[in-house]
């Protein structure tokens, strides 16, 4: 029964020098070991409820061991439990051990030093939404357990149990959303409105409903998942992607709106506007229509960041992301790398001006000059060009000023410089609008770093 | 297992003979010794009836019929024959217990495990080892459901030493433990012993009288009479059912009051809210005018100064207020005024529970904070009142603070050029963190537009100071301006469990594994009330809402809850009841009822006004229940735990349940298959028994499971979201 045997005590004593100990003196020790090590122990389970965890751990003893007055074992600390090895001394005798890995100093010294651990987070995401748990990757899948786990009583809840799809009851787990009849009827009207080609009047009508009207928060849903339909489908008309822009212009213009939660639903439609492959179609449009389409998404694009980016911490790196990576693929078209710049310009400003575009300026140049020699891209490559121009300009913001008086050389060494830092064909064009300032604000870059 | 031992011990052991000493010589003589035994008698018998000494022959023929043919007594009362006497007799009583009539059986039932208790810690210290072993673990089983933690502490209880010092073994022997009993099963149970005297029935008499306190129970009066008992008992498990007063502290049901001659009227509580400091009265009702004036209500909305008359107005007349000058507080200043604007405001604009209605528990809405890469390193977690700073204190000593709202925590001593980044970590304490606690805030609530908000709350209603303790028994301050440590308190000898700021702040009480609580202000150092009773740690610590009473509740060895006094510094309520250790208390905003849970996964409410239980709420594993918290109307409580779930619970007291479930279990159409059985609760408990799953009751509105994430705080906020923190495991 006992853990600790009298003979380990034996063993002890002798260990130490005590070669005779009286028998009783033995199991007296023996018992009293056995006791204090599940003194140890009890303790080291309340420091581990206490760190809320459900494995004790070797700081728990050692806890345990200060608050009983004893100098803790030092040596065994470890975040992890313990391995231990077995191994067998005679039949029916295993010894346990603590498997210490034996380590090549020479090695260790040379070795590349360990990944930092990372760093710790947090997120957060809705568990329960008016009593119901949303399935989101977040949330566990509902299992088969989850029936068990709620109140079969009389007193459960079960609606709630329906809601979340446990009910046996063949209950479709949708919660439907009431829309009454004038909304249903103010939507349908609005939605032919914005796409009313012939009349004017009707338009602008419908979109000064929608920047005023007050009651119209049900209906965000709708309007947005209508914008993302009809730029999906009408890639190729100049004109209803521009009605959709200004119908999500208008909702974020109405103050009445809390469009917070729709923001990632919108954007995506906006992104589409501002870096699309192709937009339009250039030969009932016009070859450079879809430049106007892109400013306007990317005004609208700076908008909804002013607006939104101080609640969603991750909405500007996000769009930068996809802006810039749109920016770095040559095979996508001038508009695409247009509208790519004019996005970088307006969510990151000066600092992501100088960060991301005006590294890659260099080697994008390449791509220009090729563009600037075929004549059928010339015009859109010019369009790039006044995009990097006005993405430049930004960087007067925070240029450090007094340039001139820091002695900049002048002349061909300018030139030079220049081309080094933006490349053929936009180097040269800085170069043409003789702007010292701007100059001195490009080519401050390397004063800054 | 024993092996014989090598030659080269036994001879550095010394003389062989030593050990076996005493054994051989009782077996040796066996044959020889038995034969001249008999013959002596034969021979000394003869000589007397020759010598005609009649009487002296008679007397020795009835002595030596007492003597087996070895020649040893034969022991004709199980009392004397040493450390053996304690197995049969406790064999004996248990026997009877549980086959005797089923309508004392829920009552003794419940002097077993205080028998067994002193029985073996008395064998124990009369050295009986071996008898105390093997007493122990034929015993314990019966026990280990609802006792396994103290199981656990005495099992290695071997030698008298060991009583002595064991803190569990001592508090028993040290008290009496108090058990419940109605005349009739008292007298039988003693006319029981007193008849088996012999076997056995006078050992347990003497521990009955020496270490148990029978506290006589009136079933015709006491509301728990033995009608209750026998239906509860039909809920409860085989053990019976525990009567409020049960335990060592000895006190009647609910009251603190262990004095056995005192009446059992409760002393009554003030627990209505403290009343307003008439000057911050007044500045609040002109702020709110102000506000009100600048934003009008909303049609149906009432104004805000409306709202505050009526949040002043609705004491009900039955609560007395606890007296504003005996707990003194410095002057109000212009950020209680602000806070007190912000509070009238989210009570008027929250999300209302009041109440279940027509049986459909409110739909909550819970925001679940998960922390990843913790390597479960994670103590505890903490949310501020105004919802932008999430704190976590570590098993490696520091504290780290977040802002919920991606704002970075600057601080007027960072080096020029600092960025700051929106976590801080506090760096002080030499030892694992075990709580933390802000000082009051409230939360600005956001004007629901079109997004125009800036996300930061005034700083007028911030808070400014955060408490931490650890095991290094210090309790600190810090400073959530300037991110560094202000105070150090000392004064606990152990760690430092909990600590909570007052609900009005300047106030903080702490517990400690030393057995105390201690109330604090923070501008001294040195404590100013000892809260001094409990018999083991005092675990988890809470405020009464008006800031007059404090809760704590302990662990094992003591497993009760307390309600203390502030002003006066005792006990005014012991509730006594839990089976595992008390894991996290609170108490409902409107002052009246307190839930307390465990970590075998129950949850106790206990009215303060009447001392009494009023619910007993299951379904959570095992493994701790670690945070309660309150809807704002009382109505909906809340818990997480260990089990990686969060629970809803509804609160209303039984009774309207009980009888709504026998109306609809006679109709039988809208319940679910599995309890349409038995009819009522007790039915679902039976069914859920039967299954390996915990029990589940029908009070549970609804349960959130988690992904891996153990559940360490749930907090209402005032407009009734629940915030829930978690800690991701990834090696689970």
């Amino acid at each position: 029964m006992s853990v600790w045997n009298p003979e380990n005590v034996t063993d002890v004593a002798e260990s130490i020098g005590i070669a005779s100990l009286n028998r009783d003196v033995v199991e007296h020790l023996a018992r009293d070991v056995e006791y204090r090590m599940s003194q140890v122990l009890n303790e080291a389970l309340k420091f581990m409820r206490h760190a809320k965890r459900t494995t004790l751990t070797t700081q728990d003893i050692s806890q345990a061991l200060r608050l009983l007055d004893v100098e803790p074992l030092y040596g065994y600390e470890s975040t992890r439990p313990l391995r231990f090895g077995e191994a067998s001394i005679g039949p029916g005798q295993p010894l346990f051990y603590v498997e210490d890995e034996e380590v090549d100093f020479e090695k260790l010294i040379n070795a590349p030093l360990p990944k930092v651990p990372r760093e710790m987070s947090f997120t957060a995401h809705w568990l329960a939404v008016e009593g119901v748990q949303p399935s989101i990757p977040q949330n566990p899948l509902t299992d088969p357990r989850s029936a068990e786990l709620a109140a079969k009583g009389s007193g459960a809840n079960n609606t709630l149990a329906a809601i979340s799809g446990n009910d046996n009851v063949s209950v479709k787990p949708l919660v439907k959303h009431v829309l009454s009849k004038e909304l249903q009827l103010y939507f349908s009207r609005i939605s032919t409105a914005i796409l009313d080609r012939t009349n004017d009047d009707y338009r602008s009508a419908a979109f000064a409903s929608l920047r005023t009207d007050t009651g119209l928060h049900q209906l965000i849903p709708y309007f947005v998942q209508f914008v993302a339909d009809k730029v999906t489908h009408n890639l190729k008309s100049i004109f209803v992607l521009t009605q959709s822009m200004q119908l999500i212009a208008a909702l974020l213009e109405n103050q009445s709106l809390y469009l917070a939660p729709y923001i990632p639903g919108v954007v995506p439609s906006v992104l589409t506007c501002l870096i699309g492959k192709h937009l339009g179609t250039p030969a009932v449009d016009g070859p450079t229509t879809h430049f106007a389409l892109r400013d306007y998404a990317s005004s609208l694009l700076s908008k909804i960041a002013r607006q939104y980016g101080p609640t969603s911490s991750t909405l500007k790196p996000r769009i930068a992301r996809s802006c810039l990576k749109h920016f770095l693929d040559s095979h996508k078209p001038f508009g695409t790398h247009y509208g790519a710049l004019l996005g970088l310009t307006t969510i990151a400003g000066s600092q992501g001006v100088r960060a991301l575009i005006l590294p890659n300026l260099k080697a994008y140049d390449a791509h220009l000059q090729e563009g600037m020699k075929d004549e059928g891209k010339k015009e859109q490559a010019e369009f790039v060009v006044s995009a990097v121009l006005k993405a430049l300009e930004s960087l007067l913001e925070d240029a450090m000023g007094g340039a001139a008086a820091n002695g900049h050389p002048k002349g061909e060494a300018v030139r030079e410089r220049l081309v080094e830092v933006l490349g053929e064909v936009v180097g040269g064009r800085v170069l043409e609008g003789g702007r010292q300032e701007l100059i001195a604000a490009v080519l401050e870059r390397d004063l800054v770093v | 297992m024993a092996q014989p031992p090598p030659p080269s011990r036994t001879a550095s052991v010394g003389p062989p003979n030593v050990g076996g000493m005493g054994a051989p010589p009782a077996s040796t003589p066996g044959g020889p010794g038995q034969n001249s035994q008999q013959n002596l008698n034969q021979i000394v018998l003869e000589y007397l009836n020759k010598k005609g000494y009649n009487r002296t022959e008679a007397m020795l023929r009835k002595e030596s019929l007492n003597v087996d043919p070895n020649g040893i007594p034969v022991i004709g009362k199980v009392a004397d024959s040493g450390g053996k006497k304690w197995s049969p007799s406790f064999r004996l009583v248990k026997n009877w217990i549980e086959h005797g009539l089923d309508i004392y059986k829920a009552e003794l039932v419940r002097l077993e495990w205080p028998v067994f208790v002193y029985a073996f810690l008395e064998c124990v210290c009369e050295c009986f080892y071996d008898e105390a072993q093997a007493f122990f673990n034929e015993y314990k089983g019966d026990f280990e459901e609802e006792r396994g933690q103290e199981l656990q502490q005495l099992a290695r209880i071997s030698l008298p030493e060991h009583v002595q010092e064991n803190k569990l073994a001592k508090t028993y022997r040290e008290h009496q433990y108090a058990v419940a009993l109605s005349s009739m099963a008292n007298a039988t149970l003693v006319e029981f012993l007193e008849a088996r005297e012999r076997d056995g029935g006078s050992v347990i008499s003497t521990i009955l009288q020496n270490h148990i306190k029978i506290v006589p129970m009136n079933r015709a009066t006491t509301a728990r009479g033995l009608q209750k008992l026998m239906e509860e008992k039909e809920v409860e498990n085989k053990r019976g059912v525990m009567w409020q007063g049960e335990g060592i502290p000895g006190h009647y049901p609910g009251s603190a009051n262990t004095d056995p001659n005192a009446s059992s009227a409760l002393s009554k509580l003030a627990l209505a809210a403290m009343p307003m400091d008439p000057d911050l009265m007044e500045d609040v009702r002109a702020d709110l005018g102000q506000e009100d004036s600048l934003h009008p209500p909303a049609p149906g909305q009432n104004s805000l100064v409306d709202q505050f008359e009526q949040n002043i107005k609705q004491e009900p007349q039955d609560d007395a207020a606890p007296n504003r000058d005996a707990i003194p507080f410095p002057p109000s200043t212009a950020r209680d005024v602000a806070m007190e604007v912000q509070k009238v405001r989210e009570n008027r604009d929250r999300f209302r529970i009041e109440g279940r209605t027509g049986g459909v528990g409110p739909g909550l809405s819970v925001t679940m904070f998960t922390f990843h890469n913790t390597f479960d390193s994670v103590n505890c977690i903490e949310f501020s009142g105004d919802h932008t700073l999430a704190a976590i204190g570590t098993a490696e000593s520091y504290i780290r603070v977040w802002s919920l709202d991606n704002r970075a925590l600057a601080s007027p001593h960072d080096p020029p050029g600092f960025q700051a980044s929106s976590s801080r970590r506090l760096i002080g304490h030499s030892g694992p963190v075990y709580g933390l606690s802000f000082s009051p805030s409230a939360a600005v609530p956001e004007p629901a537009t079109n997004g125009y908000t800036t996300g930061a709350s005034s700083p007028d209603s911030q808070p400014r100071y955060m408490l931490s303790c650890s095991a290094d028994s210090t309790i600190r301050l810090w400073s959530l301006d300037t991110w560094t440590n202000l105070v150090v308190y000392r004064s606990h000898n152990s760690p430092v469990w909990d600590v909570r700021f007052s609900p009005q702040g300047h106030y903080f009480v702490s517990c400690s594994a030393d057995r105390t609580a201690r109330l604090w202000s923070t501008p001294q150092i040195a404590p100013l009330r000892l809260f001094v009773g409990h018999d083991s740690d005092v675990e988890t610590i809470a405020w009464h809402p008006n800031g007059a009473y404090i809760f704590t509740g302990s662990g094992v060895g003591d497993k009760t809850l307390r309600v203390w006094s502030v002003t006066r510094g005792e006990q005014v309520r012991i509730f006594t009841g839990h089976t595992g250790n008390i894991t996290a208390v609170a108490c409902a905003p409107n002052g009246h009822v307190v839930a307390s849970a465990d970590d075998k996964g129950e949850i106790m409410l206990w009215d303060l006004r009447t001392g009494q239980r009023t619910k007993t709420l299951k379904g959570h594993g095992r493994g701790g229940i670690w945070s309660l918290d309150w809807s704002v109307e009382s109505s909906v409580l809340v818990s997480g735990g260990a089990d990686k779930t969060v629970r809803v619970w509804d609160v209303q007291p039984n009774k309207e349940t009980q009888a709504k479930a026998n109306g609809e279990s006679g109709g039988g159409a809208k319940i679910d298959g599995s309890s349409v059985g038995g009819g009522g609760g007790g039915a679902v408990s039976k069914t859920g028994g039967k299954t390996k799953g915990p029990v589940v009751s029908p009070d549970q509105i609804s349960c959130f499971q988690t992904k891996k994430s153990p559940v360490y705080k749930v907090r209402f906020t005032q407009m009734n979201l629940v915030m829930a923190g978690g800690a991701y495991l990834e090696l689970a």
